[in-house]
């Protein structure tokens, strides 16, 4: 039985990951035709290496379909209900850093908590007629921190891009997103709320305890995050 | 057994309302909250519009009372639909909806007593009733002179132990507000409203923000003065332990007066009408088995006075309450009193087993 790994199909996330495993001691090697997105790591036939991009990666995990993957906190978190019981975050691969946030326009002088936040959005339908808008791609994480808050009434607005542009748009109020340096949250005359830090993403190495699981591919996954524990330190 | 409780029911119930089983998802969420959507089941038509099965059905009842003017008793019954619960996600629930009775002690009461009387006829005598008053707690509330954003605050989270809690927590060991622009701190401090008005309409401006899409810079400032007005408000510890007096009150139902009078002269708190009401509907309901909890409420912002639940051997088998704010934001002109119940058969079987 092989032990299926996957890994970012494109971009940094890509690169990054396959340094990693480089330096450890695992070449992954280009596939044999280059529309393929399934390949090996040299010398290793009892692993499969498979690239996907990084919400199928959090989905598969899930699902048991790949051992372990490589993907963002943030993707895992919001993709995957009940995210500690179907899977470990096994190691921090310290690249891929981003925040999850929620954000309100400057403007807002008076709003720098998500207790001012709250307090804005119970009168928000008496005074407009309608509840507060959030935009964000993150259904999950942000009902998850506004209910902690104690924030129910309020509607979210589904953003799949440019999420930050939503309250010039007028589609929406606030915004939950993500940002790495916060710079495109200030060109877009928003502030991040005080406690409004909901996840300080970065890419992880994650275990799915529901995939299927031998005896042989708990020893071969055992050690390879060891081998890749020992090359990050 | 539906059609049986139905019939009871609508002897002191007779008016019909026709409530579809697939239902459009917006009035829900726009009552209840985002909070909702996970425990709903929601589905997409073609063109976007978004419906859900039927999770209760106490807001479309609301919505079809908004045609006519009459008060009117709607008994109920059907499959409602919901996620996350425990037990089963399709469930059978019966129940009454009582819109536009002004009388609220009467209303109140005679709502309690259907719900005793239909739990009955399902062949369950001696439930435990605990009732809560929302009223009670925005009085208590009131009293300790909190300013009005502290205060909005506690009452919107009642219902939600934890979060209560937590406020007070917090309140008692700082409220502060710590500033951070100087220059729009001082104009909040020396109440400059004209000056930070410009201002935030000139960060609108440069944002391009609507100021008719949402808040307007007005409403910014105002608030932004409030809050400096508060400044750093520290709740003083006697009046943390009024709160929590209050909330940590439980007592049968024909000592509640007793008790709340007692905890009144203590804690210097005057409860006007809200106690004479409260004594009023006590009166009027059996007393057999029936408690008071101060802290029984529910954060729901249309949810405005009593409030009830029906156990046996803790298993939650009906609840209900009064939400005389439901219809308002339904799209009610002028206020319509409401107060009504429901009761779970799944629940009710298991609790004879």
């Amino acid at each position: 039985m092989t032990l299926i790994i996957a890994i970012p199909s494109k971009g940094r996330l890509k690169e990054k990951t396959l340094n990693i495993f480089e330096n450890a001691g695992l070449t992954v090697e280009a596939p044999e035709d280059e529309r393929s997105y399934q390949t090996k790591i040299s010398g290793r036939n009892d692993i499969e290496i498979a690239f996907l991009s990084a919400s199928e990666i959090a989905r598969e995990l899930a699902l048991g379909s790949v051992h372990l993957g490589v993907t963002g906190e943030d993707l895992a978190r919001e993709s995957i209900p009940k995210t500690d019981d179907s899977v470990d975050f096994e190691i921090k691969l310290s690249f891929g850093h981003a925040d999850v946030v929620v954000a309100v326009p400057d403007a807002w002088v008076d709003v720098d908590t998500m207790a001012d936040l709250d307090d804005v959005a119970a009168d928000y339908r008496a005074r407009y007629g309608r509840r507060l808008r959030v935009a964000t791609k993150y259904w999950q994480l942000t009902q998850n921190w506004f209910g902690q808050h104690g924030i129910g009434v309020y509607r979210i607005v589904e953003s799949l891009g440019a999420t930050e542009g939503a309250p010039a748009a007028g589609s929406a109020d606030a915004i939950v997103d993500i940002t790495s340096t916060g710079s495109t949250i200030r060109a877009n005359n928003l502030k991040i709320l005080d406690d409004g830090i909901i996840l300080k993403s970065e890419a992880n190495l994650i275990r799915s305890k529901t995939a299927e699981w031998s005896v042989e591919t708990k020893i071969l996954c055992d050690d390879i995050l060891q081998k890749l524990r020992i090359s990050l330190k | 057994m539906l059609e049986t409780l139905l019939t009871h029911l609508r002897q002191n119930a007779p008016d019909i309302v026709d409530v579809p089983i697939l239902q459009p998802a917006d009035p829900f969420l726009e009552t209840a909250g985002e909070d909702l959507r996970r425990r709903i089941f929601i589905t997409e038509t073609a063109n976007g519009e978004l419906n859900c099965l039927r999770p209760e059905f106490t807001i479309p009842i609301g919505m079809a009372h908004l045609k006519t003017s009459k008060p009117a008793r709607y008994a109920y019954g059907g499959t409602v639909f919901r996620q996350e619960r425990r037990g089963t996600s399709e469930f059978q629930q019966v129940g009454l909806e009582d819109l536009g009775n002004t009388d609220i002690v009467e209303a109140d009461a005679a709502c309690v007593n259907d719900m005793l009387d239909t739990l009955g006829v399902c062949g369950i005598q001696n439930p435990k009733i605990i009732l809560g008053d929302q009223n009670l707690f925005s009085v208590v509330v009131e009293n300790l002179g909190l300013p009005q954003a502290i205060s909005e605050r506690l009452v919107r989270n009642f219902g939600d132990a934890d979060l209560v809690n937590n406020l007070i927590d917090q309140l008692v060991k700082s409220g502060a507000v710590s500033p951070r622009n100087s220059e729009l701190d001082e104009l909040a401090a020396s109440g400059n409203r004209d000056a930070l008005i410009d201002h935030v309409s000139q960060m609108m401006l440069v944002a391009n923000l609507s100021p008719k899409a949402g808040r307007s810079a007005q409403d910014i400032a105002d608030r932004m003065i409030a809050k400096s007005a508060e400044g750093h408000f520290q709740l003083p510890a006697e009046r943390a332990d009024v709160l929590r007096k209050f909330l940590a009150l439980e007592t049968p139902l024909d000592q509640a007066s007793d008790a709340l009078i007692s905890f009144a002269s203590e804690s210097n708190i005057s409860f006007g009408d809200a106690l004479t009401l409260f004594q009023a509907r006590a009166e009027k309901l059996s007393n057999k088995g029936l408690v008071y909890k101060a802290s029984l409420g529910r954060k729901l912002d249309y949810y405005t006075g009593m409030l009830f639940e029906a156990e046996v051997d803790e298993i939650s088998v009906a609840g209900g309450g009064r939400y005389d704010r439901l219809c308002t934001l339904l799209g009610a002109e002028n206020p319509i009193p409401a107060v009504g119940f429901s009761i779970s058969l799944d629940r009710v079987e298991e609790a004879k087993q």
